[in-house]
């Protein structure tokens, strides 16, 4: 028995001393974040990562707020966060608010990773212009980032830099919508400079710079700015112009059309789960939402919706449903920009500066490409209302409907709320318990 | 040498000790047989020639043979479970001994943590259960058996569903984010009990416990309090249960029993749902008042939905049909049941083998439960100090799963239940439709398609060894492997395979290795003195590994495997953990009467932060033995009185993920379909255990030779470092991040009585009782956490978890038909500030009642289990009490036809009004209800056939869930939707447990 004693002591030692290897075990999946944006590799897949987090909210949640607190959109399901848009009674609670409000700031977060490690890389394999254009993206999601949070919240903390502890990144005010604004106009500035003047409708360039300038001038009630930099896309007939049918740009599995300024992509492995909202059953879908009556009646009036009439079709049982993103797999794009938008920022810009002939003419142009004949409107308020209504039918599932009443203050009367301070969507409460710095908007 | 060291429970006995040559002086040959009451020769019985080491063991006929020097001596005969007796011999040389069976429970050897002791000894909280009187309960998973039979331990079914988790609580819970199940010792093999289950079936998940066959197992250990669980550290703090399976005896000869079972079980009721007309009726009613509120709407008689069809509605209320779907989707269930065994053992072998076949259907179609076990356990001598054995179980988990849970795309209850019952299941062009939303039940049972099978090893080698005397070594492997294998098939008939089917399969494998080694020193000193030393080490690693792949696009319904999908997706998974520990225990015992313990593990983690990555967990135990007094020894009315005191350390890491304290980025954040990296999650390196400190008062009491007894214990439980999710500010970029940020206490007293009320010859009758409760409380969190479908679900600082936050609902006023709702802050309005807690999941006592009776050859066992005082939100309320307003898109129950209607009406339905608003506010508190319950648990009565040929022939009869006394307004008072931890007690879709008779027989030969 001897043997048996020592060969128990030795197993001890050899425990003993191997135990500190024994317990350090490393995940295959994941890195250390020590060491993450290093060189030209990394630093692709980081921006790539950045885009992926644009998705989160631009899937569903974020469109969802756009199109369901307007007047086309009714609620089927039994989740009362979504009937509070439509009810223009949105409770802080609300869940898809604090999604989108989350899912934003990981975007930022991501952003600003690439922001502060890409331009100190030194990698001969990353050329001087591949960085710049990756720092340009970079700049342009963040300008992205705080255009949304100012049309939807008003101010925001202002985060320029990535957080690497639990203590980065907290306890920072609300700026105020100016200032969130400015933020977003001042990465636009720098994403021009850095980004090449090329098409691609998947990534930002600096053409997608200029949409999303014009349209944040139209916000900003700059309009000639708004018009200068919409002309510049509609000019470039070559790559941007409005194909017929209306649905060319969707229908069919169609993506990256030269409809599309902006739009996020997915695949098989990437998957867009916005169809499962609006297909019904017999799709694979919930249609949690549906289009409203009126705005089936709207799409399927010959004068008004015209071939636009195709965002919806009738279910096995004769219910109404949205059919922009129906694709399976669920790979539909998510549109951000689109050149019909363009043609109609132009068109309120000049309307606004007076130039009527100029504004109907883009206004037109929308409309024949949904196969309708001329708008009829002649005074500068008939030729605004027309473009409301025009917003309304072209982007019918799309997520303008309520900002555009909200900009342009109309979202009192059209919407009847009485009580301007729900223009903005509350901060979300439970945010506001974490960091308590954070000011709810006036009303909440 | 004849130490029996086949069982660990052996080895604290005082064993024979070798029969050395001894100065022979008149030596005198004795030989003999020890029987049973029956006659049966008894072998391995010990014998002992008192005050000396002189021994022998019976032979496997239960023969001995002994030499002692000299007359007028004392044998002493000694045998596990039989009382001991001492014989005088003057000048016999033959023997006949007949031992009785030892019914006192002070002797009874119970399992603990390394170890074993007899019941009298013990300084730990330890309930010891015999499986045997659970076992025929037709839920699949021996803990879902095991509810109302252990003092302090809650256990809850969730769900009629066989084979599927349920909820495990060992004096409360300690924890938010890390999970509060037990821990599981499987033969000394710590074993995986998180479900593999990846499908989705609406919040639910299997049980990896149901892979072990119930019949297979000889006793089960609870251990509660820190002196019984220290020595599993980090691990023990929601209490350890320990399995011990079936083993042989050494000379025993081979024993077979067969077990056949053929039952049936249905649900005890269904829902009452309103007929179409009234359903109709309804529709009509709100469609007016919202009118009447809100003339903007123009909703009027006029153009009410459910007017003649000639006027453009939907035809009159009375013209509208009624469907039943819910009798399609419930059935009477068959149950199996088929188990063999054999054991014996040789003089150096001994062999225990197991095989069995269950068989169950839910009552919901098409869900079933089939596992089909194969056990073998071998213990061999090599020599008189060295002794090998394996322990090996085998399984096979078969099951047609479904969706018996929330979310509606392949939801059965959904499909049957929610669906108004005035749609018809066909639409205009005579096709099948699923309606509101759900799937259409006919096609759904006829095509679903949810398959999963668990391949299941539990096994355990091991060697001991006396290197001196009173010291002995032994050295174990232990296995656990789980291949999880699971797979869905949805086509096009159904949502989840629209518009061109899908497949998705899922192949998951846990694997855990363990080798441990232990030292145990044991010596008595004199007469009054005895004390142990434990010493030991373990080392486990645990990897989960998972491969998953999925197809869309098939050409038809033929085709139903991923490779011949159009498009496919795969994914997989990683995940390692190591443990290292050494842990020592060291005992005293002065002369039976103060027994005093301490011990310690230091544990060593991967998962944990560098620092912090060793943890120990102490505690100190001591117990007083009043009755060995000289002032209580003679005092008969008293048999035993006992105060016991413990307090220590334990930790709780379950749960955790393997890599929770590294900052880390993952790849997946792919665009355009090349690859991307995102941050995953911040680090923090002072992660380390929950730390529970417990504290441990308990007084035993016998009395009339033991023919009454009671336990008593009260503890106090108190978790640090509580291991939370911490919500950290959006503006971060992230959500949360693992932290030990929570406190919560549970303390409770438990109480067990035992009493043998009647022992007479042809006729006995006993009863168990016991009743405990727990009061938890969440002693610090920094800010509340919402959980449960419309955050149902509150944990607040000062609140137990799992409270329920409602608008509590004072009545219906009879003028106008509305709720009033309690105006918590008095603004004058009802917003969600008016939210409050009513209420929880905690029971305020629960417990069982066991009545066993035998008659001559007549056995009979009346198992009660109850709980009082704890509430369940019933959700399926909620969404069919609407009062009309969710119109063609739900049911609605019959409850809502006692609404409210005119002035003057007194009732507690109140005025159909609108969904969500007013009357039918999401989180009213009119659904949470009281779901206390009295339960007959299992009604057995069984007849042992009195044939000299076949001594061991009984038939048997038992009934489970044959009723319940509950006021819960539901179908099962245990319902809870989500096998999730921090969403319990929300009742949804969820089938109930099922009222079963089976019919048995037991044979052994």
């Amino acid at each position: 028995m001897k043997n048996s004693r020592y060969i128990l002591s030795l197993s001890l030692l050899l425990l003993i001393s191997s135990c500190e290897s024994f317990l350090d075990v490393q995940p295959r999946s994941s890195i250390s974040d020590e060491q993450t944006i290093v060189d030209r590799s990394s630093a692709e897949t980081a921006i790539r990562g950045v885009y992926a987090a644009l998705r989160g909210h631009y899937s569903t949640s974020f469109q969802s707020i756009g199109y369901l607190s307007g007047d086309n959109i009714q609620w089927t399901g039994s989740q009362s966060q979504v009937q509070e848009f439509i009810n223009h009674r949105v409770n802080a609670e609300n869940s898809t608010v604090s999604g989108v409000w989350n899912s934003i700031f990981v975007t930022l977060n991501r952003a600003n990773h690439v922001l502060d490690k890409v331009p100190s890389i030194t990698d001969p394999l990353l050329t001087e212009s591949l960085k710049n254009q990756i720092v340009g993206e970079a700049y342009f999601i963040r300008a992205l980032c705080y255009f949304d949070l100012a049309r939807t919240w008003g101010g925001a903390p202002i985060l320029t830099r990535p957080t690497l502890s639990p203590n980065d990144n907290r306890g920072v005010a609300r700026s105020t919508q100016a200032e969130a604004y400015e933020q977003s106009l001042r990465d636009l500035d720098a994403a021009e400079l850095l980004l090449p003047e090329t098409t691609n409708r998947f990534r930002a360039t600096r053409k997608t710079v200029w949409a999303l300038k014009a349209r944040y001038f139209l916000y900003r009630s700059n309009w000639a700015k708004a018009e200068e930099f919409a002309s510049k896309i509609i000019a470039d007939a070559a790559n941007y112009r409005l194909n017929k049918p209306y649905n060319s740009f969707f229908a069919n599995d169609a993506r990256g059309t030269q409809e599309s300024v902006f739009e996020l992509y997915y695949s098989i492995n990437e998957t867009n789960g916005h169809r499962g909202q609006w297909q019904p059953q017999q799709n694979g879908g919930t249609r949690q939402w549906a289009p409203n009556d009126a705005l089936v009646a709207l799409l399927n009036n010959p004068e008004i919706g015209g071939t636009r009439s195709t965002l919806v079709a009738r279910d096995n049982q004769n219910r109404w449903y949205g059919n922009l993103y129906y694709r399976s797999p669920a790979t539909d794009p998510t549109f951000v920009i689109r050149i019909a938008e363009l043609y109609l920022i132009r068109s309120e810009a000049r309307a606004q500066l007076a130039k009527l002939p100029e504004a109907l003419a883009d206004l037109n142009a929308v409309r024949d490409r949904a196969g309708l004949a001329a708008s009829p409107a002649s005074t500068q308020n008939e030729v605004l209302l027309a473009i409301e209504n025009e917003r309304r039918v072209e982007f019918a599932l799309e997520p303008h409907r309520w900002f555009d009443l909200v900009r342009t203050g109309r979202a009192g009367a059209v919407l009847s709320i009485s009580d301007p301070n729900r223009y903005l969507m509350p901060v979300p409460a439970e945010q506001i318990l974490i960091d308590p710095i954070l000011q709810q908007n006036p009303s909440y | 040498m004849l130490f029996a060291l086949g069982l660990a429970s052996e080895c604290l006995l005082a064993a024979p000790a070798p029969s050395s040559k001894l100065p022979s002086t008149l030596e005198v040959a004795i030989r003999g047989k020890v029987t049973d009451p029956n006659d049966e020769g008894l072998p391995g019985v010990s014998i002992r020639l008192k005050d000396t080491n002189v021994g022998t063991t019976t032979d496997s006929e239960g023969n001995f043979q002994i030499t002692v020097p000299g007359e007028d001596k004392t044998l002493i005969f000694s045998f596990i479970g039989y009382q001991t007796q001492e014989v005088k011999i003057a000048k016999q040389t033959t023997l006949r001994i007949k031992l009785d069976p030892d019914q006192r429970q002070l002797n009874e050897v119970v399992v603990i943590g390394y170890g074993s002791q007899e019941r009298k000894n013990l300084i730990g909280s330890i309930s010891k259960i015999d499986p045997a009187e659970t076992k025929s309960i037709p839920v699949g998973s021996f803990d879902a058996q095991l509810q109302g039979k252990v003092s302090g331990v809650q256990i809850s079914s969730n769900t009629g569903v066989p084979g599927e988790a349920v909820s495990v609580r060992v004096r409360g819970a300690t924890s938010i984010n890390a999970d509060n199940s037990p821990l599981y010792v499987v033969d000394g093999v710590f074993i995986n009990s998180n479900s593999m289950q990846t499908i989705g079936t609406g919040g639910k998940a299997t049980s990896p416990i149901a892979d072990i066959n119930p019949a297979d197992i000889e006793s089960i250990e609870v251990l509660k309090d820190a002196e019984a669980t220290a020595l599993y550290g980090s691990r023990g703090a929601n209490g350890v249960i320990l399995i011990s399976t079936k083993r042989g005896k050494f000379n025993q000869k081979p024993k077979v029993s067969f077990n056949l079972s053929q039952g049936w079980a249905k649900a005890e009721r269904l829902w009452e749902l309103t007929t179409g007309p009234e359903h109709a009726t309804l529709v009509n009613e709100w469609w007016i008042n919202t009118g009447q509120d809100t003339p903007s709407l123009n909703r009027t008689f006029a153009n009410r939905p459910f007017r003649p069809a000639s006027e453009g509605g939907r035809g009159l209320p009375e013209e509208q049909q009624t469907y039943d779907r819910l009798g399609e989707i419930f059935r009477t269930a068959s149950l199996k049941n088929y188990d063999i065994s054999l054991a014996g053992g040789t003089n150096t072998t001994k062999y225990y083998i197991g095989g069995g076949f269950t068989s169950q259907e839910s009552i919901l179609r098409p869900i079933t439960f089939d596992r089909a076990s194969f056990k073998v356990n071998l213990d061999q001598k090599i020599n008189d100090k060295v002794q090998i054995g394996v322990s090996n179980t085998f399984s096979r988990t078969f099951r047609n799963q479904a969706r018996a849970g929330d979310g509606p795309a392949g939801g059965l209850l959904q499909a049957a239940l929610h669906t108004p019952t005035y749609l018809s299941p066909y639409n205009e062009q005579g096709v099948l439709v699923g309606r509101a939303g759900f799937d259409n039940v006919t096609l759904l049972l006829e095509h679903y398609d949810v398959k999963s099978v668990s391949l299941r090893y539990i096994g355990n080698l091991y060697a001991e060894a006396e290197l001196l005397p009173n010291l002995r070594f032994r050295s174990s492997w232990g296995i656990d492997y789980n291949n999880y294998d699971e797979s869905e098939y949805w086509n096009t008939f159904l949502i989840s395979g629209s518009p061109d089917g899908l497949a998705t399969s899922s192949i998951g494998q846990a694997s855990t290795w363990l080798n441990e080694q232990t030292l145990t020193y044991r010596k008595k000193i004199g007469a009054n003195h005895s004390f142990g030393v434990l010493i030991g080490n373990t080392l486990q690693s645990d990897v989960e590994t998972r491969t998953a792949s999925s197809g869309r696009g098939f050409a038809n319904n033929s085709f139903r495997l991923i490779s011949s999908a159009a498009t496919t997706t795969g994914s997989s998974g990683w995940s390692k953990k190591n443990l290292a520990s050494f842990f020592s225990r060291v005992d005293y015992n002065y002369a039976g009467k103060y027994l005093v313990d301490f011990s310690i593990r230091a544990d060593g983690s991967s998962s944990f932060g560098a620092a912090n990555q060793w943890g120990y967990f102490p505690s100190v135990g001591a117990a007083w033995r009043i009755k060995q007094e000289n002032f209580l020894k003679d005092v008969n009315l008293i048999s035993d009185l006992k105060l016991r005191a413990s307090y220590g350390t334990t930790g709780n890491q379950n749960g955790l993920g393997s890599f929770a304290a590294l900052g880390l980025w993952s790849g997946g954040s792919s665009y355009q379909d090349q690859p991307g990296i995102a941050p995953q999650q911040l680090a923090n390196p002072n992660l380390q255990w929950e730390r529970t400190n417990q504290f441990n008062l308990g007084l035993n009491a016998a009395f009339l030779q033991e023919r009454v007894s009671f336990e008593l214990n009260l503890y106090h439980k108190y978790t640090s470092n509580g291991l939370l999710q911490l919500n950290l500010p959006a503006t971060t970029g992230f959500g949360s991040y693992r932290s030990n940020a929570a406190e919560i206490s549970n303390r409770g007293f438990e109480l067990e009585i035992n009493t043998v009320n009647l022992k007479k010859r042809d006729f006995s009758w006993s009863t168990s009782f016991n009743v405990a409760r727990n009061i938890n409380k969440i002693e610090k969190l920094d800010y509340p956490l919402y959980y449960g479908s419309r955050d149902l679900i509150l944990m607040q600082q000062g609140q137990p978890l799992y409270s329920f936050w409602v608008y509590k609902e004072l009545y219906v006023d009879p003028e106008t038909g509305n709720s009033v709702y309690e105006d918590v802050n008095k603004d004058g309005r009802i917003t969600v500030e008016d939210r409050q807690i009513v209420g929880s999941v905690w029971p305020k006592f629960f417990g069982g009642i066991t009545n066993n009776l035998t008659y001559k050859g007549f056995d009979a066992n009346v198992f009660f289990s109850y709980q009082y005082g704890n509430h369940v939100y019933n959700h399926n309320r909620f969404f069919g009490e609407g009062g009309g307003a969710r119109d063609a898109a739900r049911i609605i129950f019959a409850n809502n036809n006692n609404r409210w209607q005119k002035p003057g009406d007194v009732t507690d339905v109140p005025r159909p009004d609108g969904v969500n608003v007013n009357n039918y506010r999401d989180g009213g508190s009119r659904w949470l209800e009281d779901a206390s319950f009295l339960r007959l648990r299992s009604l057995s009565i069984g007849y042992t056939i009195p044939t000299r040929k076949i001594p061991g022939l009984r038939v048997y009869f038992v009934g489970t869930n044959l009723f319940t006394l509950t006021k819960y307004t539901g179908l099962d008072p245990e319902s809870s939707a989500s096998s999730s931890q921090n969403q319990p007690g929300i009742d949804l879709g969820t089938p109930p447990q099922p009222q079963g008779i089976q019919f048995g027989v037991n044979l052994t030969l």
